[in-house]
């Protein structure tokens, strides 16, 4: 079993498209699943950190490895090292930053960049040089771990950037620190203004802005598994096509989230049916239970399948890092998402199930439905009190019975035509701008 | 054949380059009749002919008298040498009063100095002349009476030609450019004789004689001269020479080569010996004139290894550069190999390899398939391979990547089509091969002058392949995508798409096809890369069958069998249409795009997978719309195929693809798996497939599957109810299994019935609407269409404005075969990929700008972090 866990482990897939320090959480989370022996993260944690400025972290970790007191020579230097760098870039970027500790100063920013510029120049002698370093100061506090503080300065900086690569470059910067920072609305605030800028700016190659997408979808897995609406956003996100055709070239093992969304979120229904078909072309190039799932409820109707999936399923989710948030709950710890999608997915398997069948026998049906009889009887009339379902139970047979839904004819040709009149709407306004636009021409 | 004769055009003439040759030896009668009809028809024929001033006129007349003596001679005809001589007399006494040339024109001094020549030669065969008739040998007595006469007066200049033929020659040059011309095409002529079949006639070899008598001389020249007294100067000189001799008249090719050939090895400077080399190489390959022909094998061999010692020389004198652009100056080769800076060398070694390529695709493409001698030729390709790898290399070194790009393009198509097995017992011979051409090369060296430069064999003579074939291509593959241009990429990514194809793995190879947008733009590529096309879809189709993707398969394939073009499509033959003639011009055309055999797709196997998958899909359709026929077409072939076997009135046992699937079919029509699967079981194509057994296991399995869907459909109105286990018992398939593809027919609306789970029976609802209310869906679905047209219409005037226009028509991808039903366009219109580009919408992928590139975000993701 040890070993299928391992299989569905996704972080060295994922790890590559993130930046070092979100790795980390990543690892935190598989220390305590005890997916892997201790050593091997803590010497994987080392390696992460050797290239960042975190080196006390990294002395501790050391220790607690080999079990010694000492670190090693070439940790103490690189300390001494960052510390050097740190104070000359502290010095380089000392004027703006005191600037910008000034409330009263502050208050003398306007909306307009060029006036700013000119104003800073003037009145404080400051000028790209200053402004370039606070950058540099800014990435430095990030690589110490000192988010806060690179968040804050790098968003002073971007009011008065004005090269466009640079900017985007401290976007994902305030991104990547607000996602460690945990300020789920903040990040997710930034992470929309990275995708705008992604879409809209031209990329040297479409193979860059395929990348920068894939970038964004796995920083943005942090954001949407914890954001209270991510599993709406996470859809409206990856469904859309430029990034399904990005996961799909490049980053197939994002499906698993995606799909864990679609399963959770009842609202998306509609656009499940495409998701269906994307799955069934990735058949070959990734497969994960959550995924298969999906499969077997809704290609192959294989409802003993679904069954052992959704236990498969269980399993994957508790030792996802992104999937498995715990929540303590007194001497409990619950996955909250587990729970959502177990109940998520029965749904699924009952709701198919009955559209086929015209008769069931309760006591099948609560097998299937991983449930004693008396609560699957209960969850069945509380379905059909809700008016989920159009059913009847027969308790004499114990079965429920189907009313027959035969679709009204009547019903059915009004579904036909109704979208032709929107549709037709559409061409004529269509046609008209069309025209105009020659006009205007 | 020669221009020659081909100028007359009418169909006697046509003929008469190889009668001639055949008959004249034996019948001198009729020959005569045949030189008097070609004088004739000369004059008639040359009618496009434009006036000339009155000086050419006289000269052409004479020309032709004097290309009729050759004749006469070539055939031992004195009576009409005779005649001619006469004429061209005549004629020289016109020429020179117009001319007003006190000396006579060197092609009449040239014409005495050969007929006197071919005289002696003539009396000294006291036998021959024996055995000529009296009228011959007459005239062969008052010939050489004339000529010793005629000849007196003309001694100092007949002198001076025999001592310096080649300015001679010049002079000659310059003056008649016409005449050379015509005079060149004789000679090919000649020389293509001399090549292809030594004894002619008696005749033709005494004059081929002196011919070699003459060129022997020159040789003797090259070879007598003392080496140490060979300088640069003089090997420049001589080597002008014989380039300037090169194409003209009184050279034989092969002789050219030899002299060349000699030259490379008493050349002085490494520099001078590439540029030599270069002119050898150019040579050879003049040596096979016209583009139907192909290089004879030896040179074929001689030439590549030329190009392994040019590239010997590059690389350890790394100095030296080729290029093609510049003219370098003329003493550029003099300077010697320590020389500081670069040294430029006028040459192209990518034309050189591609030509060496298509050389051996010719040589290949002329000889049986069936013989041993085709084998003994697939071997040479290693040979191939090892020079395109150390040329790939060298530009590598040098970092042109552009031109190694194009050189790894040959190397990736000669090793696409290879499956694995193919592929390692190359590289076994690839082994082997070594070894003996060690031997071979001991032998070579022992030759009787070693050259003044000698270099080193630095680049090694057998490729190196990767274990496998896929690496390899990997390799190549991306080096292309990195450098290559449009063409080179999108032909590096058929073969790419056809070799993962081979190997079955067709994900990937459909990926690629969707991402690289190759069938959008297909139709505007050339006519070669579109058979790769067709190719790289035929071999999609075959893999989507062996995997078991029917649906996909089809769709792939379908195209290709639309119109019956199959051969032509993928130039595996010619295929004869009644309806359309062609003319030979594009028959000549059509097959110099042939493939060569080994490369072949098995076409029976092709035949057979498409219409297998056509059945599998067209049979259970045609069961559930069996009330309104002909409403939805999957495969219009299958249907047309299925009529006419309909039609006959008694079948016979099957025999053929066709037939063998046509009583697939009909077995399969009544549900009876049993039978369809025996028949098609009994086909010999599958012995062709590598897991033959677990494909027909598949094969079986989707016949039963579609058995079942085809009965269900069928006999459903006949149930109230159908037990599931009954069901699974009737078609031996499993009960889940029964149940999935029953849900799923339920699920899609296509049965109207559904489960009763205590019981384990599908109950059928009985679905019948009234006459008003069939119309009337009848007439929603007409609106519908209608609306659909409509944005149609729209999107194609204002250029695809709606995007969700497109994702509407995506949800109902229904029939491929509609959009596929295309026109008969020609070459082209076999490749809009009606039906596969439907699917490539549906696929999701639309919209993405990037072609090759794609590939390289998995092999570069990661990059950050």
């Amino acid at each position: 079993m040890a070993e299928t866990k391992e299989n569905y482990d996704l972080t060295p897939r994922v790890a590559p498209n993130l930046d070092r320090h979100l790795v980390f959480p990543i690892l935190e989370f598989l220390q305590e699943r005890q997916l892997y022996p201790d050593e091997q993260i803590l010497k994987f944690k080392i390696e992460l950190l050797n290239k960042t400025n975190m080196v006390d972290y990294a002395m501790d970790i050391h220790k607690s490895l080999y079990h010694t007191e000492d670190a090693p020579q070439d940790m103490v230097e690189r300390r001494a090292e960052v510390v050097a760098r740190l104070k000359s870039l502290e010095e380089a970027a000392a004027p703006l930053v005191t600037f910008l500790l000034n409330p009263a100063a502050v208050q003398e920013l306007r909306a307009d960049k060029q006036y700013n510029l000119q104003m800073l120049k003037e009145r404080y002698q400051i000028g790209p040089d200053q402004i370039e370093a606070l950058y540099q100061y800014a990435k430095f506090q990030f690589e110490c771990g000192n988010y806060s503080g690179a968040a804050d300065y790098l968003y002073q900086y971007r009011t008065l950037c004005s090269n466009l690569e640079r900017s985007l470059s401290a976007l994902w910067g305030k991104l990547a620190s607000e996602i460690l920072m945990q300020n789920w609305d903040i990040a997710f605030e930034e992470l929309n203004r990275v995708k705008d800028i992604i879409d809209s700016k031209s990329f040297a190659s479409p193979l860059n802005q395929v990348q920068n997408r894939i970038w964004l979808m796995h920083w943005g897995l942090y954001i949407f598994f914890n954001h209270d609406n991510g599993r709406t956003q996470i859809i409206d996100l990856f469904n859309q096509d430029k990034y399904l055709n990005a996961i799909q070239t490049s980053a197939p093992h994002l499906l698993r989230y995606l799909a864990t969304a679609f399963i959770v979120n009842k609202r998306k229904r509609p656009q499940l049916k495409e998701f269906i078909k994307v799955i069934q072309q990735e058949h070959y190039s990734y497969k994960d239970p959550i995924v298969e799932f999906l499969a077997c409820v809704f290609v192959n109707y294989d409802f003993d399948g679904a069954q052992k999936k959704m236990k498969e399923c269980e399993e994957v989710i508790v030792n996802d890092p992104f999937l498995g948030k715990r929540v303590e709950n007194g001497n409990f710890s619950t996955v909250p998402l587990r729970d959502e999608f177990l109940e998520n997915a029965r749904l699924f398997i009952f709701e198919t199930y009955c559209r086929i069948h015209q008769r069931i026998d309760m006591g099948v049906l609560a097998e299937k439905l991983n449930l004693n009889y008396e609560e699957a009887e209960r969850w069945i009339v509380n379905l059909i009190r809700t008016s989920k379902l159009d059913a009847k139970i027969d308790s004499e047979a114990g079965t429920v019975i189907m009313e027959p839904t035969q679709p009204n004819v009547h019903e059915q040709l009004i579904n036909h035509t109704k979208a032709l009149s929107g549709r037709t709407y559409k061409l004529v306004t269509q046609l008209l701008e069309h025209t105009q636009g020659q006009a205007a021409r | 054949m020669s221009r020659f004769f081909a100028q007359g055009g009418s169909d006697s003439e046509d003929e008469s380059d190889i009668e001639e040759e055949i008959l004249e030896d034996q019948n001198n009668d009729i020959n005569n009749r045949y030189l008097q009809d070609n004088s004739d028809d000369d004059d008639d024929t040359d009618t496009k002919r434009v006036i000339k001033p009155t000086k050419d006129k006289r000269f052409e007349e004479m020309t032709h008298a004097v290309e009729q003596m050759k004749n006469a001679m070539k055939i031992n005809d004195w009576v009409s040498l005779q005649e001619n001589f006469d004429k061209v007399n005549k004629q020289l006494e016109k020429v020179m009063r117009i001319t007003e040339a006190v000396k006579p024109p060197s092609l009449y001094i040239k014409t005495l100095v050969m007929l006197e020549d071919f005289l002696n030669e003539a009396l000294a065969n006291k036998e021959a002349k024996k055995k000529m008739s009296p009228s011959n040998s007459k005239a062969l007595n008052a010939m050489r009476q004339k000529l010793k006469k005629n000849n007196k007066l003309y001694e100092e200049d007949i002198n001076k030609y025999r001592e310096a033929p080649e300015v001679e020659e010049e002079n000659e040059l310059e003056d008649e450019d016409d005449e050379d011309e015509e005079d060149e095409d004789e000679e090919d002529d000649d020389s293509k004789e001399a090549v292809t079949d030594e004894g002619v006639g008696d005749t033709t070899d005494t004059r081929w004689e002196t011919m070699l008598n003459k060129k022997d001389k020159q040789m003797e020249k090259l070879l007598s001269k003392d080496p140490k007294e060979i300088t640069w100067d003089w090997v420049n000189q001589k080597f002008k020479e014989i380039m300037a001799a090169r194409g003209r008249k009184g050279t034989a090719r092969f002789d050219l080569v030899d002299q060349l050939t000699h030259l490379t090895k008493i050349a002085k400077t490494p520099a001078q010996k590439l540029e030599i080399l270069f002119s050898v190489i150019s040579a050879q390959f003049d040596v096979n004139p016209g583009l139907s022909g192909h290089m004879p094998i030896k040179v074929w061999k001689k030439c590549v290894l030329n190009m392994l010692t040019i590239l010997d020389i590059l690389v350890k004198y790394n100095n030296i550069v080729v290029d093609d652009t510049i003219e370098p100056d003329e003493n550029e080769t003099s300077k010697p190999a320590d020389y500081d800076g670069t040294i430029r060398v006028w040459g192209n070694l990518v034309a050189f390899i591609v030509r060496i390529d298509t050389e051996f695709f010719k040589i290949l493409k002329s000889i049986d398939p069936h013989t041993r001698e085709y084998v003994e030729r697939l071997r040479d390709e290693p040979m191939f391979l090892a020079l395109a790898q150390n040329i790939q290399d060298y530009f590598e070194r040098m970092g042109d990547f552009k031109a190694a790009a194009k050189v790894a393009l040959r190397r990736v198509e000669s090793i696409y089509y290879k499956p694995q097995e193919v592929y390692e017992a190359m590289r076994k011979l690839a082994e082997l091969v070594e070894e003996e051409e060690e031997a071979e090369d001991a032998e070579e060296e022992s030759g009787p002058i070693s050259s003044f430069i000698v270099v080193p064999e630095v680049v090694p003579r057998t490729p190196t392949f990767p274990e496998s074939g896929r690496a390899m291509m990997d390799i190549l593959v991306s080096l292309i995508y990195r450098n290559g241009d449009e063409r080179t990429k999108a032909r590096a990514m058929l073969c790419d798409i056809y070799h993962h194809a081979l190997m079955d793995n067709f994900g990937t190879a459909r990926d690629l096809l969707l991402m690289s947008h190759l069938q959008d733009n297909i139709q505007h590529m050339d006519i070669s890369t579109q058979i790769l096309f067709n190719r790289t879809m035929a071999q999609l189709g075959l893999c989507a069958f062996r995997v078991g993707m029917i649906t996909e398969s089809h769709s792939c394939l379908s195209e290709l069998y639309s119109g019956q073009r199959v051969r032509e499509l993928l130039a595996q033959g010619v295929s004869q249409s009644r309806y359309h003639e062609k003319t030979p011009e594009q028959e000549r055309l059509e097959r110099r795009r042939q493939m060569p055999y080994h490369m072949h797709i098995n076409l029976e196997l092709l035949e057979a997978v498409h219409l297998i998958g056509a059945m599998l899909l067209e049979v259970p359709n045609m069961a559930a719309n069996s009330l309104e026929a002909r409403r939805r077409v999957i495969s219009k072939n299958f249907r047309r195929l299925l009529e006419i076997s309909e039609r006959q009135a008694f079948n016979a046992p099957p025999e053929n693809v066709r037939d063998h699937v046509m009583a697939a079919t009909r077995a399969l029509t009544k549900g009876d798996f049993q039978t369809a699967f025996e028949v098609l079981n009994s086909l010999e194509v599958w012995r062709m497939l590598k897991n033959r057994d677990s494909i027909l296991e598949m094969v079986k399995a989707r016949i039963k599957e579609e058995a079942l869907r085809t009965y269900l459909f069928t006999y459903s109105s006949s149930y109230e109810s159908l037990s599931l286990e009954q069901l699974a018992k009737m078609f031996d398939v499993t009960e889940a299994q029964v149940h999935s593809i029953v849900s799923k027919m339920m699920i899609n609306e296509e049965l109207h019935a559904s489960w009763d789970q205590p019981t384990r029976c599908i109950v059928f609802h009985e679905v019948q609407h009234s006459r008003l209310q069939s119309l009337a869906f009848q007439l929603t679905e007409k609106l519908s269409v209608l609306a659909e047209s409509n944005e149609r219409a729209m999107e194609a005037r204002t250029g695809g404005g709606g995007l969700d226009l497109s994702s509407r028509r995506r949800d109902n991808n229904q029939d491929y075969a509609g959009a596929a039903s295309g026109q008969p366009r020609d070459w082209s219109g076999q490749n809009r990929g009606g039906g596969y580009a439907a699917r490539a919408g549906s696929g999701n992928r639309g919209g993405m700008q990037m072609d090759g590139s794609t590939r390289m975000v998995s092999l570069n993701r990661g990059v950050r972090a």
